[in-house]
């Protein structure tokens, strides 16, 4: 019994938090991204784009910053893809999404095997954003929460300030309004004037960034490298989060934690042997939690309207 | 009068034509095409003497009309290809004539072998898109499918016919009730499926490992490292070499129980009512449920029976090809199997070829990198484009729109003109 108390330190609520990072920036792209009426299951594919461009970009060029930057600009390249596909072309957005998470593996293979020579791994980085770990000055010293939340790496402390911010975008701004609506009532949206096309378009776009900046967050700072199937179903798990944190970035963000929580958790599990059975019972758990979770929250929340919903409007000039 | 006599007559030499041709032309035998050929030229014959000329043209118009989609996806996939080929240094040619070579002449077994996996996990998706459903954790059907097919194949000591029969019922519905969850869920709470069945596919993923270390698999000595014991040998599937000597000698007839699967899907979904209803509940719920088709029990008779489809490739894939099961974390047969699904339009018989072109494409990919040295995963991005270009099918009219839009802005006298006409 002794075992698990000590499973329940503060290394594993640190743990949570950088655990849950990558879900919760895809998590919260998926939030506006759904609420604008598109259906996006292509994240894990985005994910592994950013991931890779934002490696490959940091080797080349030896400053992680840039492979950051790259990272997140691939990301929302590719989200355009689906954007264009399911949008303009009116494509289902499920099958879409689908099509993109194999493009995705094809083309970080190719590229891989193009840049890097073999297939698999990326070399490691010189220096990754891991190594610019900053403590805040005093709030670090609070007890718990201290090192939890304030003595972080920099697209952690981006992730917090980026719910803060799309929460505020999506219901304090005119944009995050449209966007709303776009999801809920696409027609009146278009009958006072506003382009639902445009407003689909951009909230697909920052789904995109993100899910980039997920993807940059898994290759350049918690690791040194991109690997083939780093992603790990992180792309599915952000949607589940975005379902049972109820279309809401915050209610988005609490469900990443908890399943950071659960991988953190397996994690430690497998480290400490507490329990005689093989480490994949441990590690299946975050996918059990998160059908758990969707299955049981999804009844308490209301999806968008339209979400999944093709809009098209027959124009006289057309 | 006289041709509707003749009928059973037709339909048996174009049956027997086709089987004897798609029988040999799979193991191998290249001539096996004329029998095809000609039983596709007795159907046209047929088709005329029951129908008068111009009916019988445009039925075949139709259908040449229909595959026109898919053959300009494919040909700008492979133009596509080539001027990424051309940028990225590598004699697109060359590599063309490799991947041709390898994949449809000189390692066409190899082809075949890739799709029958295929053909499973492909029916599977597409049978559960025809209710509206998307079986994406098909992979994780099919690990559990193979752990079944592989406990079996060690334990059951049978006549060899009776054996395979068992497994491949036991294998399937096993698979089958490992979707009970994913459907459950859907039909009690609304949990979409594509996550949960997603999570349910990472998670047999991780089971395998596990059933491996199990099943005879030894992390601590190299020479059975990830793998478990090799199955009885009476539980084998039979090979095409028992009958036909020239074929090659890995080369088994999963192909020929995954064609005749398909077959069967094909007539459950367009000739039954079961079908029927789970196509109505596909296209619209609320007319089905309108129509008194009860709209639960179809997404679970979907789910389920898309479950077992989908662990019938872990049967073919153990029973027939490796007779045993290895760890292989990125088997990709559940994402393969959406793509043959998604080309083929979801029909079951689209399915079968479309999952011998994907097979085609990894053999001819890997027959393409040993003798041209030009890295495999080129293939990868063709498929990744045939996909796309095929799927979003509107971006034809898309352009079409554009081009003509275009026109009217140049000419508009012109084009009113016609239109007033």
């Amino acid at each position: 019994m002794s075992g698990f108390i000590e499973l329940l330190n503060v290394d594993l609520l640190i743990a949570t938090i950088r655990l849950s990072t990558p879900i919760t920036l895809a998590a919260i792209g998926a939030v506006i991204c759904e609420r604008s009426g598109i259906v996006n299951i292509a994240m894990e594919g985005i994910m592994i784009i950013g991931a890779f461009s934002a490696a490959v970009s940091a080797l080349a060029t030896g400053s992680p910053w840039i492979g950051l930057l790259i990272g997140v600009i691939a990301g929302g390249a590719f989200s355009l893809i689906h954007a264009f596909a399911t949008i303009t072309l009116h494509l289902d957005h499920v099958v879409s999404g689908a099509v993109l998470n194999i493009l995705a593996f094809g083309l970080a293979r190719f590229l891989l095997v193009l840049i890097i020579g073999h297939p698999g791994t990326t070399d490691s980085i010189p220096v990754t954003l891991g190594t610019y770990q900053w403590a805040i000055p005093g709030l670090s010293k609070i007890p718990v929460l201290g090192p939890v939340l304030f003595n972080q790496t920099p697209i952690v402390y981006f992730s917090f300030i980026l719910i803060f911010l799309l929460w505020f975008f999506l219901y304090k701004t005119k944009t995050g309004l449209h966007i709303r609506s776009a999801g809920e009532h696409p027609l009146a949206l278009e009958t006072i004037g506003v382009s639902v096309v445009k407003m689909r378009y951009l909230a697909v776009i920052i789904s995109g960034l993100a899910s980039g900046l997920a993807g940059a967050y898994l290759s350049i700072e918690n690791s040194a490298a991109f690997t083939e199937g780093m992603t790990n179903g992180r792309g599915f798990i952000a949607l589940a989060a975005n379902i049972s944190g109820g279309w809401n970035p915050v209610g988005a963000f609490l469900a990443s934690l908890f399943f950071g929580f659960a991988d953190a958790l397996q994690v430690r599990m497998q480290v400490f042997k507490l329990l005689p059975v093989p480490a994949e019972v441990f590690i299946i758990f975050p996918y059990v939690a998160t059908v758990i979770a969707v299955a049981g929250l999804v009844r308490r929340s209301r999806a968008p309207k339209e979400v999944g919903n093709d809009f098209m409007i027959e124009r006289e000039d057309e | 009068m006289t041709a509707q006599k003749l009928k059973p007559l037709f339909l048996t030499i174009i049956i027997i034509l086709a089987v004897a041709g798609l029988v040999l032309y799979l193991a191998s035998v290249f001539y096996g095409l004329f029998f095809i050929l000609a039983a596709v030229i007795v159907f046209y014959l047929y088709k005329r003497m029951i129908t008068d000329k111009a009916t019988a043209r445009e039925e075949m118009r139709a259908a040449l009309k229909k595959l026109s989609i898919p053959g300009i996806g494919i040909l700008a996939a492979i133009v596509i290809g080539a001027i990424i080929m051309l940028f990225t240094g590598y004699n697109p040619l060359q590599a063309y004539r490799a991947l041709f070579y390898g994949g449809f002449v000189k390692n066409w077994h190899v082809s075949i072998l890739n799709a029958s996996p295929l053909i499973f996990t492909g029916l599977s998706v597409a049978f559960a898109f025809n209710a509206g459903l998307f079986n994406i954790g098909a992979e994780g059907q099919y690990y559990v499918g193979a752990m079944v097919a592989t406990f079996l194949g060690i334990k059951l000591g049978l006549p060899p016919v009776l054996a395979i029969i068992i497994i491949f019922l036991v294998t399937g519905s096993v698979a089958a009730a490992y979707n009970y969850i994913p459907a459950l869920l859907k039909v009690k709470t609304g949990a979409h499926e594509v996550i949960t069945t997603m999570m349910f596919a990472h998670i047999a993923r991780y089971l395998s490992s596990v059933f491996i270390r199990g099943m005879g698999g030894d992390p601590n000595t190299s020479a059975h490292a990830y793998v478990t014991d090799p199955i009885l040998e009476s539980n084998w599937l039979p090979r095409f070499k028992q009958f036909i000597p020239s074929a090659n000698y890995r080369l088994h007839t999963g192909i020929l129980i995954g064609i005749a699967t398909a077959l069967f899907v094909y007539y459950l979904l367009f000739y039954t009512k079961w079908g029927f209803e789970i196509r109505a509940v596909g296209q619209n719920k609320d007319a089905a449920r309108a129509q008194g088709i009860s709209v639960g029990k179809n997404i679970f008779r979907a789910l389920l029976f898309a479950g077992f489809l989908a662990g019938l490739s872990g049967f073919n894939e153990v029973l027939g090809l490796n007779h045993k099961l290895f760890e292989n974390l990125q088997a990709n047969y559940g994402w393969n199997g959406i793509s043959v699904a998604l080309l083929a339009s979801n029909h079951p018989i689209g399915v079968i070829f479309t999952s011998i072109l994907w097979g085609a494409l990894n053999a001819g990919g890997q027959y393409m990198a040993r003798t041209e040295q030009i890295p495999n995963s080129i293939v990868e991005i063709i498929k990744g484009i045939i996909l796309f270009l095929i799927v979003a099918r509107y971006i034809y009219s898309y352009i079409g729109n554009r081009i003509k839009k275009r026109r009217k802005l140049k000419h508009p006298a012109e084009t009113s003109g016609e239109a007033a006409t």
